[in-house]
């Protein structure tokens, strides 16, 4: 397995372009910002004071729940070629099984999402500190790799499930638009969460995007956000979280353990849909060559 | 010794019935070609000796045993129709990255070396000429170092010294190695070669044997005679003897003649020409 899993990694370090494309959605959602996003949410929380250093690791947790979803759709892509070109054919006739093919994948796209989101985490960050003179805190360093780590999984289980039964490039390249247009909305980037219809906001729950945007968003502004609100009521800081996604109400506010939680099920139940279908999946995909 | 056995293979594709019941039997070193012209059904019963495709119904053995399990697929090696390597890695990558995924010790220098691939060993696959890229392909589907290898049109798309190339190649393996060969091709000449050539249209065997044989029996020696007064005889002929006799007795009156053995086209021709349908 070891032999494949550096394969892809290659595979996907190799095409620069592809890296480009895969993070094309963070991009976005940072030039948004950047563009007129941090503006328009400067002005509509005036009273809170150093909005700025409060919104910029907002929109990194946002920006990296983006990379972490997009990142493995992309390093999966493989898997959906590999079939079209008959590589798949290829490589069962190795010693390594369907399955240990299948893991393969897993694993290397896990991987390819746990160090997209942390390069894309240090590139903002020194952007913002540089620019806004924010601090780089690195004491909350283990909190984000656990997070990307957790994040990859869920991510990476979700866009596997999504693929089991594509076998066109082309397929792929619809829905690869498809998600990377959709995960900036998703993960609360482009609108706040809490500025949503209840509708929206109840379908974007029910996907993981929020959950994760929320923690990367709890661990990163923890800090400036009980320095900015130190002087205001409790009521004004959980209004506050509750409408920027920091924590996502669910029955009640939903705390950092409880996200972590959430995403656990949303493997578990994914994980088990991958399963079923797994026998469905393989005939399709090895039927025809 | 019998190495692989199909003994009434059939594939049908929802509808369409791409291999119609054939017997196949390759013995140990041989050189074994399956001629036909495209959509024949060439790919798809490779596709099933290989155990890529399941077949709808029939039976393949190899030496006795069944070929579903994990020993079969490391005796076979398999050179696809279209290349199954990464354009993005170089050579070295995809003959390595391969060699990583079977559990017993492989060879590659001595395949570096078979193949000619030092030159090549650390370009990109994508920038290689279609022959080296076919000589890498080989390369890979030797890693394993197994009996049998499957060729699927090898040389389609090549030029013909590239194709000689590729030729050379296969040969001076066959005669180091001892290698078992099957191959698939729509090159008449490619088939010349073989020790035995199974002849196939529309799914089904039209005819087999040995190259002599089938020309034997499909084809004529045609003896052109171009007389002094500007008359021209053709006469099919038994062989090069009889040829030679009609040659002598007429030796006074012909300004010139043309001898054409029958070749393994005009086994192909009358098999497949309108003349036996
Ligand atoms: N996956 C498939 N589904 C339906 N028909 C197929 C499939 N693969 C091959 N065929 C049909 O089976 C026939 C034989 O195909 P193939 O084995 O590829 O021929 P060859 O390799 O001799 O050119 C063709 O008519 C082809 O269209
Ligand atoms: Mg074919």
């Amino acid at each position: 397995m070891n032999g494949l899993i550096y394969r892809n990694l290659k595979m996907y370090f190799n095409d620069k372009s592809g890296i480009f494309f895969s993070l094309m959605g963070a991009m976005i959602s940072f030039v948004l910002y950047l563009a007129f996003l941090s503006q328009n949410m400067i002005s509509s929380w005036s009273k809170v004071p150093d909005t700025k250093l409060l919104l910029d690791p907002w929109l990194i947790g946002g920006t990296l729940t983006i990379t972490a979803i997009t990142t493995t759709l992309s390093s999966l892509s493989l898997m959906v070629k590999d079939r079209e070109s008959k590589v798949l054919a290829d490589l069962n006739l190795t010693d390594i099984s369907y399955l240990g093919i299948q893991f393969s994948y897993l694993i290397t796209s896990v991987i390819i999402g746990v160090i997209m989101q942390l390069i894309m985490y240090f590139v903002m960050s020194i952007y913002f500190m540089i620019v806004d003179n924010s601090t780089f805190n690195l004491s909350i360093l283990p909190q984000i790799v656990g997070i990307s780590v957790l994040s990859s999984f869920t991510w990476t289980l979700f866009n596997l499930l999504l693929l089991s039964f594509v076998k066109k490039v082309d397929t792929l390249g619809k829905i690869s638009t498809i998600i990377g247009t959709a995960s900036g909305f998703f993960a609360g980037v482009y609108m706040p969460i809490g500025t949503l219809p209840t509708t929206m906001q109840r379908l974007m729950k029910f996907t993981p995007a929020p959950y994760n945007a929320a923690m990367y968003r709890s661990a990163l502004m923890n800090s400036q956000l009980n320095k900015s609100f130190k002087d205001s009521p409790a009521l004004t800081l959980s209004e506050f979280k509750k409408i920027m996604g920091i924590n996502i109400n669910l029955h009640g506010t939903l705390t950092f353990q409880q996200d972590i939680m959430i995403l656990i099920v949303f493997m578990a139940i994914i994980g088990m849909c991958i399963f079923l279908i797994s026998g469905i999946s393989r005939r399709l995909v090895t039927s025809k060559v | 010794m019998k190495l692989l056995q199909a003994t009434s293979l059939t594939k049908k594709f929802s509808d369409k019935i791409a291999v119609n019941n054939i017997n196949l039997t390759i013995n140990k070193g041989d050189f074994v070609a399956l001629l036909g012209p495209n959509g024949a059904g060439k790919s798809t019963t490779i596709n099933m000796l290989t155990g890529i495709i399941q077949p709808t119904s029939g039976k393949i053995e190899y030496v006795g045993h069944a070929t579903t399990g994990h020993a079969y697929r490391n005796k076979i090696g398999v050179v696809f129709q279209s290349s199954v390597l990464d354009n993005n890695l170089s050579v070295k990558d995809n003959i390595m990255t391969r060699a990583k995924m079977y559990s017993k010790s492989t060879q590659i220098q001595i395949l570096i070396k078979k193949l000619g691939l030092e030159s090549i060993w650390k370009q990109k696959y994508s920038s290689l000429s279609g022959g080296q890229k076919r000589r890498v392909d080989i390369a890979r589907a030797l890693v394993q170092s197994p009996e049998l290898l499957f060729l699927d049109e090898p040389s389609t798309g090549l030029d013909i010294q590239t194709r000689t190339a590729i030729w050379d190649v296969l040969n001076q393996l066959r005669q180091a190695t001892g290698l078992t060969i099957i191959l698939t091709t729509h090159y008449l000449e490619e088939a010349q070669t073989a020790d035995y050539v199974y002849i196939v249209d529309q799914g089904t065997i039209i005819a087999e044997d040995t190259v002599i044989e089938l020309q034997k029996k499909y084809t004529q020696n045609l003896l052109t005679l171009n007389y002094q007064n500007g008359e021209v005889k053709k006469i099919t002929v038994n062989d090069k003897n009889q040829a030679i006799k009609i040659l002598t007795e007429n030796s006074k009156i012909i300004s010139d003649f043309e001898y054409r053995p029958g070749t393994i086209d005009d086994v192909f021709m009358n098999l497949t020409g309108k003349e036996i349908r």
